[in-house]
């Protein structure tokens, strides 16, 4: 039994998933990502103005899920791979967002090491591949 | 305000029960809550019930469950709810019934908290647990509760020089305060070793990081402070208590080595009591990893943010030590059945406050003032409660 994400609600967040699409906010300027209805940082603008972020950051955090470790709808890509990095990322716009980091180095991941955003499929669900970005090392 | 007291307290055992269901781990609890009631208490004046519970054996009764219980103690006709917020649905129950007896509109309320985890495949049960952390996000980065606390751990090391062995630490003292405590699911010890080697689950932590699936339930009698000496000579008074909520995705919050909703909560609690965390002589803390008990020696101010692996050190929140933390066992050894887990921790204070922890190895002396600490998923809501003895003169 996996997550359900329904396919309309990913459809729904296809900006984020494909293109990076953040919003910034018309009254801070800051840029928020996923959106939110209320900017988180000043808390108060409801308008904003798409952005679709760089895809460039760096490392905040990071962890290895693994095999025996994975949620069910990724338990086969741990099987295959033994275990995946996830990390934390923080853009260069501002915003951090969370993925799978793909090709992992022999030598290990530390925090600060840069990276950028790759499209990449992300699991099945229905019959229907969801596609979405991970990261990758510069 | 009125004033808010605890008369009296029961829990079933944490474990692997095959044998009973929500039904009857919840009636279990209650009859010894009932039970341990000084000078007894007529259920039929109790006014009404707060059950804390995520899934009810995985979707077995998600609606309606609170009248499904009391209606199986004899109770079908009491103002019954379910309270849902992960991890803390017991903390948030004990919460919503203190508002409720400190309103004045109640004078005689449960708290309680039930889960019954063992009877899904582990596959289910994480399934469970995952939709309760963010879904869209950190579920899709094929992330687990485990592996946004190890993110936690991992900036946390970086920060402030957090070692693998300070985590180990925390479940190793659970663990060897579970042995005698007759409500714990695992009372044995583990050594330092085993701890930091056990079988990986998401990096730094292993499984000996992790707190286990448990059934379990835990119930909690709450009267109008100025009615308990008609239950007891020796209540226990909910000096303060604070709930705070936080963003419940990781990525979306300003920091992850400490959590906002914990550090809100106990602001409110503190304030309410009139107390400090000086004050406070021992403590049943959230260890549903070993990296959230010591993101909880900061977040609760027994020590500043980012130098809790000190106290680990010298060994202070150790049974014996100046303020121990999880004398039950905590999560970690105790168990954490999800919706009982905030509960429960007020059965441990109250026996506790009462010299009454059964085994006398582990009963804390000469204690006024404890806390209880309770957090949804990975701080998404966090719940904190004072609570002082109320035998003395």
């Amino acid at each position: 039994m996996g997550a359900h994400i329904s396919i309309p609600m990913y459809q729904r967040a296809v900006p984020q998933r494909y293109r990076l699409i953040g919003q910034r906010c018309l009254k801070c300027g800051r840029v928020n990502f996923p959106p939110k209805a209320v900017c988180k940082y000043c808390l108060t603008g409801s308008e904003f103005e798409n952005v679709q972020l760089s895809g460039r950051g760096t490392i905040y955090s990071y962890t290895i899920i693994a095999g025996g470790g994975a949620p069910p709808e990724f338990a086969e890509d741990a099987r295959c791979k033994g275990s995946y990095p996830v990390v934390l990322v923080e853009l260069e716009e501002g915003p951090r967002i969370i993925a799978q980091l793909v090709n992992p180095p022999g030598e290990g991941i530390s925090i600060g090491m840069p990276v950028e955003a790759v499209f990449r499929r992300i699991y099945e669900e229905e019959g229907v591949i969801r596609y979405g970005f991970k990261f990758r090392l510069v | 305000m009125e004033g808010v007291a605890i008369i009296g307290a029961g829990q079933t055992r944490y474990g692997d029960f095959p044998g009973k269901g929500v039904k009857e781990l919840f009636a279990e609890a209650y009859l010894e809550a009932l039970k341990s009631v000084d000078h007894g208490l007529d259920p039929q004046t109790i006014q009404a019930a707060y059950i804390g519970c995520l899934s009810a054996g995985s979707g077995f009764q998600l609606g309606q469950l609170a009248p499904l219980l009391m209606g199986h103690v004899g109770l079908p006709h009491v103002n019954a709810v379910r309270v849902e917020n992960a991890c803390a649905s017991g903390g948030f129950a004990l919460y919503t019934a203190a508002c409720a007896v400190a309103s004045g509109k109640f004078d005689l309320v449960v708290a309680a908290g039930v889960e019954k985890m063992r009877d899904v495949s582990s596959s289910k049960g994480r399934y469970w647990l995952g939709v309760s952390g963010d879904t869209e996000y950190e579920r899709l980065a094929g992330s687990t509760f485990a592996g946004i606390y190890a993110l936690m751990a991992a900036r946390y090391m970086h920060e402030y020089g957090l070692k693998r062995e300070h985590l180990s630490m925390v479940a190793v003292k659970n663990h060897r305060n579970a042995v005698a405590n007759p409500k714990a699911q695992f009372r044995r010890e583990i050594t330092l070793e085993q701890a930091m080697n056990g079988v990986p689950v998401a990096h730094p932590f292993n499984v000996w990081d992790c707190s286990p699936t448990t059934d379990g339930a835990a119930v909690v009698l709450l009267c109008n402070a100025k009615i308990a000496r008609q239950f007891t000579s020796k209540p226990v008074y909910l000096k303060g208590f604070g709930a705070a909520s936080d963003y419940l995705a990781i990525h979306d919050r300003n920091t992850v080595t400490s959590l906002a909703a914990t550090r809100r909560a106990a602001a409110e609690a503190y304030k309410q009591a009139g107390i400090g965390p000086s004050d406070i002589d021992f403590a049943e803390v959230h260890d549903c990893f070993t990296i959230a008990e010591i993101l909880a020696y900061g977040d609760l101010g027994f020590c500043e943010v980012g130098r809790a692996h000190y106290l680990l050190e010298n060994g202070d929140t150790q049974l014996d030590g100046r303020l121990p933390v999880n004398a039950s066992g905590g999560l970690k050894a105790k168990g954490h059945p999800i919706g009982a887990t905030g509960c429960g921790m007020a059965c441990e204070i109250f026996k506790q406050l009462r010299d009454e922890a059964m085994e006398p190895s582990r009963q804390i002396k000469n204690a006024r003032y404890a806390l209880s600490h309770n957090v949804g998923g990975s701080g998404g809501t966090a719940a904190v409660f004072i609570y002082q003895r109320g035998d003395e003169s």
